[in-house]
């Protein structure tokens, strides 16, 4: 028989045994690393559960050498440590594996921006600047990083860096960033406004508008600009357009916008507008608003009359002291008493009752912010609309 | 088991011997660019150890191929940060 029929199926027969060797060696060598690793894992979890962080940290840096896998458990567990508030450990925890050789870039610029997340948690600006300046001109994690470098620049009050910043993070993102720049020309037109640079407050007005058309904040320090200048029916035409813009701002507008009417003697239009905003508002502003018109314009009984009739379809805690404030003239007595422990009761509910909420976050607030304490959001405090506030 | 493996392996190679010894006549083959006349053992030992080794590097480039796509996978995942 011809040789070549007996080694032709040998050949198959032991590439087979071949392939299964192989694959039995790599299981057995890798499950070798796996219990290594998994004894030390152990060892580290331990540490941490005895509050022994140094040690455990330790364990974890000498665990990193392993394999790259155990990076992303370091910037898990770094990460944790700055949730928790230990900043200083999280700190050092990046560090160290900023500084580890042999790290690929791709984890060491991971490890960077944490890093940089650490310096801003822990009030180090300057530091926290560099770094994602850095990553921002090595172009890792450059939206990110942009991100944080505005989150500064917003702190520090250093707005043109912000909208440099912020336009930046546009290009980069292709996201609409406008509303957040046009906060931001807001905020220089009021310091400009309040250093009597005028002109200049006026420029950037114009720029915050080129952002947002419709920006609520713009429109509002346009009217007090003019306000300010006497030109009190423009000063009318921009609060109009203001709620006209946002509605939800009314209560926060209409006093400036009373006061410019006034100033500018077009009560006939102040009324228009105000029974017209009654149709499309829900809130309380307006309607304390005509009665203080009506009160000045035909009378007590005129106000208190019309005051009654809304209070009845819009019943709120703020129309009801307005109402008690304009009857307590005419009541004597033991009346009068029990009215005046009413005012104080009503007073009091709305004295710890806070105005405005954040509708990203919750924060609630007495005063408005156009820039939420909180979560830092922009125009996301709007007043709250229920029977004891709006 | 140690002791097992050492039997199996010299029953091995005492019937490698004896084989490569009843089968010491030479065979020729053409591999065209060069003809080669190597003994009938020989060549099944030759045999046998190529099938193993294409075997052993195939199981091999199977597993460090499939750990390498895991990799990459796991580092495209990495940078996303809120």
């Amino acid at each position: 028989m011809n040789l070549l029929y007996v080694l032709a199926p040998l050949v198959p027969v032991a590439f087979v045994l071949g392939w299964w060797a192989s694959r039995q060696i790599g299981a057995r060598r890798s499950g070798a690393e796996v219990s290594e690793l998994s004894s030390d894992y152990f060892r580290g979890l331990n540490y941490l559960l005895n509050e022994e962080q140094d040690k455990a940290i330790e364990v974890f840096l000498k665990l990193a050498e392993y394999n790259r896998d155990t990076v992303e458990t370091h910037l898990a567990l770094g990460n944790l440590f700055r949730r928790r508030g230990e900043v200083d450990r999280a700190i050092r925890l990046h560090q160290h594996l900023v500084s580890r050789p042999g790290l690929t870039d791709a984890m060491k610029t991971v490890a960077l921006l944490e890093l940089g997340e650490d310096y801003m948690r822990a009030g180090l600006l300057d530091r926290a600047e560099a770094l994602f300046s850095d990553l921002v001109a090595m172009d890792a994690h450059a939206p990110s990083a942009l991100r944080h470098l505005i989150a500064i620049y917003q702190h520090e009050r250093d707005w043109h860096k912000a909208i440099e910043h912020a336009r930046r993070l546009e290009v980069m993102t292709g996201e609409d960033e406008a509303p957040m720049i046009a906060q931001f020309y807001c905020e220089l037109a009021d310091r400009s406004r309040q250093h009597g640079a005028r002109a200049e407050a006026r420029d950037y007005l114009r720029q915050a508008f080129e952002c947002q058309p419709d920006c609520v904040r713009a429109f509002m320090l346009t009217g007090r600009l003019q306000s300010e200048d006497g030109q009190h029916v423009e000063a009318v035409t921009a609060y109009e357009a203001a709620i006209k813009a946002d509605i939800a701002f009314t209560p926060d507008i209409l006093p400036p916008l009373l006061n410019s009417y006034a100033r500018s003697q077009q009560m006939e239009r102040a009324e228009g507008f105000l029974h017209d905003m009654l149709g499309r508002y829900h809130g309380i502003s307006p309607v304390l608003a005509l009665t203080h018109l009506y009160r000045q314009r035909d009378g007590e009984r005129a106000a208190i009359d019309f005051l009654t009739a809304q209070l009845r379809q819009r019943p709120s805690v703020r129309g009801l002291m307005a109402l008690i404030d304009a009857t307590m003239d005419k009541i004597e007595g033991e009346a009068r008493e029990n009215f005046l422990i009413l005012r104080d009761l009503t007073r009091k509910l709305l004295e710890g009752q806070a105005m405005y909420r954040c509708s990203r976050c919750g924060f609630g607030a007495k005063a408005h912010h156009w820039q939420c304490p909180s979560c830092k959001s922009w125009s996301t405090i709007r007043p709250i609309h229920g029977v004891a506030s709006e | 088991m140690r002791l097992l493996a050492i039997i199996v392996l010299v029953i091995f190679i005492a019937a490698g011997t004896v084989l490569g010894a009843l089968n010491a006549d030479l065979v020729g083959y053409d591999l065209a660019f060069a003809q080669v006349r190597l003994p009938k053992g020989a060549a099944l030992l030759v045999a046998l150890v190529i099938g193993w080794l294409l075997g052993g590097l195939t199981a091999w480039l199977g597993v460090s191929m499939r750990q390498r796509r895991r990799q990459l996978r796991a580092d495209k995942k990495l940078p996303a940060k809120p």
